[in-house]
């Protein structure tokens, strides 16, 4: 008979609140509780530890802070606000406003965000703050524009949607093409693989059974004290990916555990620092916490699919992501880190001296995070253009052996510029652009297939518009050939048809 | 050391480095080549220092190439990194490390100065000399 889940069987919150007080708590980091269990077993183990710290520190787009900035005279109902450039959301009452980490500023883009403006805030920095309203009969003013810092501010608070996936999906790129994604800088050709989570110290993964963590748990936070507010967006705790809602004053947080960050041509983001006490109250949450790097896997992903679906290339441990190397395909490829476990050990330790000192209590949660959440894709309802709507099916080929004069007076006729050379099945093999005539022409080439590109970017007709646009963009060419299954050309799209026929049908 | 090679559109055609290569017979290894129809940039690592390292040099001169000796590539400011790892395994050539405390380590030899780190580093601790 299994006991309920969230049992107080081995202590309970009150007894373990008693000892900090006493200071006589035993309080261990995660990575020290694995030792423990090592040498003296599980059972010894979760009958002397109270308490087992974790920690991570990783970029976490889904946070940002709320914030009131008090009262104007005359007073400004804001309709639309900036801090430092970069837009807040403004759809609360007069002087409240949401800065997400990933917005970013209408001036530097990329390079500074909301991410950066929460950790500019915390570092005590100047902030420029500037709003637009369209004015009412309470809130006579239009415009603002003034300079704060935190301490000028009622209250700025950290509430990050979603933090501390319990463990995420590691990244390589199979493409020809370096790809910049969320998962950081990735070579081309399985060049290198790139991964998050703190494995062994990673807060949500040490408790799985989500035995302990709830509404109310009392959390290390941005180097502050915060809580958890529940489950977080997208938790999926039945596949490990569960993930956490969390709160904090951020008038208490440290710019060394939120970090404003930028990946390169993705975006802006906030790393955070979350760590989470785990009181070892059964025996199942003392099994949980034990779990080592090399019982903790995850799968590396092909980033190179632009596809919600992306295919796993190998399921790998932390230990093994952590070593620095993973075999794939008989190859050694690099793994490095996105999430520093360096700070993760870091927040584990002094979450853990905060509780020997007996200045952080544990809180029982009011209630726990559920350990089962359905976990539902988004379906695109209604018409959406594919290739298929509006590629050209009329389309010229060539053959390889054709004539490089000839071929140049079919595309200057019939005005088009991509002109696919296909074999005798009418399968594709090779591509010839008008810059690829002009070269023949000043290289004296004669036939096709000696100026041809035989290594084809194509696109299939059930392809959305947006996916085959981003590849066109990544390859810098402007058409592609569309193809079956068997290779067989049955059409082209090329920007022009794209501008035309997809802004009319826009416009219709 | 590490030369940076530049060629102009007059001496692009000619087999610079093959000759020097067997003048000197020293085993220099080409670590980065851009070449477009007018102009030429090449990062090159001569395994030669002091009057060996000069002879070099100015053969590449005579030959009317500009020659700039690369002492350092990247800086690291160490306040600002976090010790991530982001701009680890992006480094082609394994120049960049994190040690067995999760620190960054930089070899200064290996480095091409590719500048791939400076893009993936997300908290923009690593800027190019």
């Amino acid at each position: 008979m299994s006991e309920e889940i969230g049992t107080e069987k081995l202590r309970t919150y009150d007894e373990i609140n008693q000892k900090i007080k006493r200071g006589d708590a035993i309080v261990l980091t995660a990575d020290e509780f694995i030792k423990t269990v090592e040498e003296s077993g599980l059972e010894k183990a979760s009958k002397e530890v109270d308490v087992v710290t974790t920690g991570t520190f990783g970029a976490m787009c889904s946070s940002g802070a709320f914030i009131n900035f008090g009262h104007a005279d005359p007073p400004i109902k804001m309709f639309k606000c900036w801090l430092n450039d970069v837009p807040a959301y403004k759809g609360l009452a007069a002087v409240d406003c949401y800065i997400g980490a990933t917005a970013m500023s209408e001036t530097e883009g990329f390079e500074y965000g909301g991410g950066h403006v929460i950790e500019d805030l915390v570092s005590g920095k100047e902030i420029e703050l500037r709003a637009e309203a369209y004015g009412t009969d309470c809130y006579p003013r239009r415009s603002i524009e003034t300079t704060l810092t935190i301490n000028d501010l009622n209250q700025a608070v950290l509430l990050n949607p979603r933090n501390a996936y319990e463990r995420y999906n590691a990244a390589t790129n199979s493409t020809d093409k370096i790809l910049y994604t969320y998962m950081g800088t990735l070579l081309p050709c399985y060049g290198n693989i790139t991964y998050c989570g703190a494995g062994q110290l990673s807060p949500l993964y040490k408790d799985k059974g989500f035995e302990t963590i709830g509404i109310g748990t009392r959390i290390f936070l941005g180097g502050g004290v915060g809580y958890i507010v529940g489950e977080g967006t997208q938790h999926n705790p039945q596949n490990q990916l569960g993930t956490i809602m969390v709160r904090g004053d951020l008038k208490q947080m440290s710019s060394h555990y939120l970090r404003g960050a930028t990946y390169h041509k993705y975006g802006t983001t906030l790393y955070v620092g979350v760590g989470i006490p785990l009181p070892i109250i059964n025996e199942r949450v003392a099994a949980s916490v034990a779990l080592k790097d090399d019982e903790i896997f995850t799968n590396i992903l092909d980033y190179g699919i632009p596809s919600r679906n992306r295919p796993a290339v190998k399921k790998v441990s932390y230990t093994e992501l952590k070593s620095g190397k993973v075999e794939i395909n008989q190859k050694e490829i690099r793994s490095s880190s996105l999430s520093s476990y360096k700070v993760a050990k870091e927040i584990a330790i002094t979450l853990k001296n905060w509780i020997i000192e007996g200045i952080f209590l544990l809180n029982r949660p009011a209630e726990l995070i559920p350990n089962y959440r359905e976990f539902k894709p988004l379906e695109v309802r209604g018409r959406e253009p594919r290739v298929r709507d509006i590629m050209t099916r009329e389309i010229i080929v060539g053959k390889p052996n054709d004539d490089i004069k000839s071929v140049a007076k079919i595309l200057i006729t019939k005005g088009v510029d991509h002109l696919p050379i296909v074999d005798n099945e009418g399968k594709l093999i090779g591509i010839i652009t008008s810059w690829d005539l002009a070269k023949a022409v000043a290289h004296d080439k004669r036939q096709l297939h000696e100026i041809m590109t035989s290594k084809v970017i194509t696109a299939k007709e059930d392809e959305v518009i947006d996916t085959v646009i981003r590849r066109m963009e990544q390859h810098n060419i402007s058409g592609v050939p569309i193809v079956d299954q068997s290779n067989h050309i049955i059409g082209i799209l090329t920007t022009d048809d794209i501008s035309r026929k997809l802004v009319r049908r826009v416009i219709a | 050391m590490k030369l940076k090679l530049i060629y102009s559109r007059e001496n692009l055609g000619k087999p610079v480095l093959s000759e020097v290569i067997s003048k000197t017979n020293l085993p220099i290894n080409i670590l980065e080549a851009k070449i477009t129809l007018n102009t030429g940039e090449m990062l090159i690592d001569v395994p030669a220092i002091g009057e060996k390292l000069k002879e070099v040099s100015s053969l590449f001169q005579k030959a009317g190439l500009i020659v700039k000796e690369i002492t350092r590539t990247i800086e690291i400011d160490r306040e600002r990194c976090i010790s991530c790892g982001a701009c680890v395994s992006p480094c082609p050539v394994r120049a960049i490390i994190q040690d067995l405390n999760w620190d960054i380590d930089f070899n200064e030899q290996k480095c091409v100065g590719c500048g791939i780190c400076v893009d993936a580093c997300p908290v923009r601790a690593i800027r190019m000399l």
